[in-house]
């Protein structure tokens, strides 16, 4: 067995994978579709133990209604609850998701989730596909088609949502103005260790965790891993916290910051087109 | 009306079973798997040979996905089990020494569930050292169990507020009789197991495919560093290695090529000269012999006056086609072997190709320039 019959197995295997995940989604069966997705309102927020862990994000007390029983469940993020909850506030919607028929296996969401078709793994499907053949041709015919190949569509793609990106950076940017300041706290420093047992070196991870209170009331507990000057000595201190009017969630301490690092996001995404149209380029030229 | 997550009545849980011998099976299964899949890769890309290379991606693909069709009924049976929450009494707990800021907890407990018979048990869990007060003996914790494998449960750390309530008034007893644990591990033994078949899957890729590894390798160092053995001029003495030998009156050349190779391969002869005529004393040879896979050169003595040849000069490119051709010769019957003989100590350079078969053998005689006389 050659190259040419390894890829054109390779493309084969994942087109066929690819068509089963796309027949399980047109009949309704996959994992995605068989996921109830509820909403829950979150009841009491627990406040963190100084030097404790991140693990889980903010404890909260979360309920919800069960649509099959009518009955509301009261239900915490302890274990692997799905996504950490890492803003919580007494009254703040998230989502919840479980398998059907399974309320025990429930998973939370930062925030309500619309039901989705299941498409993630037949797309990641068509992607080894399509590498499949970027690579096929290279090797059939010339080596520059891998760069033409894998760069030219990313460059597409990359341009096709470049305005999209514009558009998030100038609504980021208007949101950022408008965002209202707000005394808060420094309520808990939570602290991480872990060792590699490979070579026995330690990571630590730092999370202080801010506390403020909206001028509409809204006491908000969160966990706050930006704009913060030596954060494992940051017990106590008191900040500044602006946040958006509409989401809590959505905070930061230092407002010029979070601008200047909306404008890098832009140039980055610029960047990266340009060096992929340029890969391409260099691929056509050297054909 | 509300209700709880979690404390559902179901039937008490049996003691655990233990299904070593399957363990032990699965633990040499794995080992084969990892050891053929991984010597099979590392030695399809060392020898470049496709089919290795795919079987080492394809086999621990296919053991991976056996392994989930296989275990997915066991899976969905136990994720539909409701966990059953319950009321529990630290009777012991051992921390394990850890730097790390979550550290290994032995508890041992008297869950006594609502609705169900207490039980002892043990759990192990990971415990961050900041909440490693709040389970110490003799206190009361949630814990959230399987009711069919209830050592596999766990301390809830953020109980809902009823059962947080129930467990900051509750006064529990100890529970007497044995203690639930959770499957010990297949051990020594089992690491053995897993070793073996580790080993028996290197070997089972290694030997039947051991003549293309191993030969590729003679090919690889054959092309690398050819098997050249020089006879080097030396006048005044004579001596012998296992690699060289020195005569007073000649120097000579041989290349011997691998297994799988031949002088006809493209560029091969051509290749195995220059090997030989790299050094600045070696420019003429007086007579060169070409086998199927052995090359000789006689060179001409340095400083003196005797008729030779380049032994680059040969007309490569046209050696093949003269050999085929005396190969094909009528008369000579299939091929066995063929020799071409290049001499130059007449003068002129004369190239004589002679093939061997089952009925005879015939010899063609070329100039320098490959034109067959």
């Amino acid at each position: 067995m050659g190259w040419d019959e390894f890829l054109k197995l390779w493309c084969g295997v994942w087109g066929v994978a690819a068509l089963v995940g796309y027949g399980r989604s047109l009949a309704g069966v996959t994992k995605a579709q068989r996921t109830v997705r509820l909403t829950g309102r979150i009841d009491r927020v627990r406040e963190p133990r100084h030097g404790g862990s991140r693990d889980g994000g903010i404890s909260v007390v979360v309920s919800y209604r069960d649509e099959a029983t009518g009955q509301e469940v009261t239900v915490t993020n302890d274990g692997d609850r799905g996504e950490m909850i890492t803003a919580a506030w007494e009254g703040r919607e998230v989502g919840i998701n479980h398998p059907r028929g399974r309320p025990h296996a429930y998973r939370f969401t930062n925030r309500p989730e619309e039901p989705g078709r299941g498409l993630g793994w037949p797309a990641f499907a068509v992607f080894l596909v399509y590498a499949g053949l970027v690579v096929l041709a290279a090797v059939d015919w010339a080596w520059p088609w891998a760069l033409i190949g894998f760069a030219a569509p990313l460059a597409v793609v990359g341009v096709a949502h470049l305005p999209g990106a514009v558009r998030d950076k100038n609504a980021r940017l208007r949101r950022l103005a408008a965002m209202d300041a707000v005394p808060g706290r420094v309520v808990a420093v939570l602290k991480d260790v872990s060792v590699d047992e490979d070579d026995g070196h330690t990571r630590t991870t730092i999370t202080p965790v801010v506390s403020f209170t909206t001028r509409s009331g809204t006491a908000v507990t969160a966990h706050c891993t930006s704009h913060l000057a030596d954060p494992a000595r940051a017990y106590g201190r008191d900040v500044t916290v602006h946040h958006t009017l509409a989401d809590p969630a959505e905070f930061t301490l230092d407002v010029e910051a979070e601008s200047r690092s909306e404008g890098r996001e832009l140039a980055y995404h610029v960047l990266a087109v340009v060096v992929l149209a340029a890969t391409a380029a260099v691929g056509v030229a050297l054909l | 009306m509300t209700c709880t997550i979690g404390h559902m009545t179901t039937a008490a849980g049996a003691p655990p079973t233990h299904n070593k011998p399957a363990d032990l099976a699965l633990g040499f299964l794995t080992g084969g798997v990892i050891g053929a899949s991984l010597t099979a890769f590392i030695s399809g890309c060392v020898v470049g040979k496709t089919l290795l290379i795919v079987l080492g991606l394809a086999l621990p693909t296919a053991y991976g996905l056996a392994f989930v069709l296989a275990t997915q009924p066991r899976r969905a049976r136990e994720a539909a089990v409701v966990p059953r929450t319950a009321l529990a009494l630290i009777e012991d707990r051992e921390v394990s020494g850890s730097e790390a800021s979550d550290v290994p907890v032995r508890f041992e407990l008297s869950v006594v569930p609502d609705d169900a018979p207490a039980f002892r048990v043990e759990l192990r869990q990971d415990v961050n050292r900041v909440e490693l007060a709040d389970y110490r003996p003799r206190g009361v914790v949630v814990v959230e169990y399987p009711p069919d494998r209830p050592w596999k449960g766990r301390l809830v750390r953020r109980p809902t507020p009823q059962w947080e309530e129930r467990a900051a008034g509750a006064l529990l007893d100890s529970v007497p009789g044995p203690v639930l644990k959770a499957e010990e591990q297949t051990g020594c033994a089992g690491g053995l197991l897993t070793l073996l078949g580790l080993l028996l899957g290197v070997a089972a890729v290694l030997v039947p495919f051991r003549a293309d590894l191993f030969d590729s390798r003679e090919d690889a160092r054959a092309t690398s560093e050819p098997a050249v053995s020089t006879t080097s001029f030396d006048i005044t003495s004579t001596s012998s290695t296992s690699t060289s030998t020195t005569t007073v009156t000649s120097a000579t050349g041989t290349v011997s090529l691998g297994p799988g190779r031949s002088m006809l391969g493209q560029g091969e002869l051509r290749r195995a000269v220059e090997s030989l005529t790299q050094g600045a004393d070696k420019g003429q040879a007086l007579t060169l012999v070409v086998q199927d896979r052995l090359l000789t050169v006689v060179f001409a003595p340095t400083g003196m006056p005797t008729p030779g040849f380049d032994p680059r000069s040969l007309p490569y490119d046209r050696i093949p086609g003269l050999v085929e051709k005396a190969r094909s010769t009528p008369g000579v019957g299939a091929p066995r072997s063929w020799q071409l003989t290049a001499d130059g100590v007449t003068g002129g350079l004369t190239l004589r190709i002679t093939a061997t078969g089952d009925r005879g053998s015939t010899t063609l005689e070329a100039d320098g320039q490959g034109n067959v006389r």
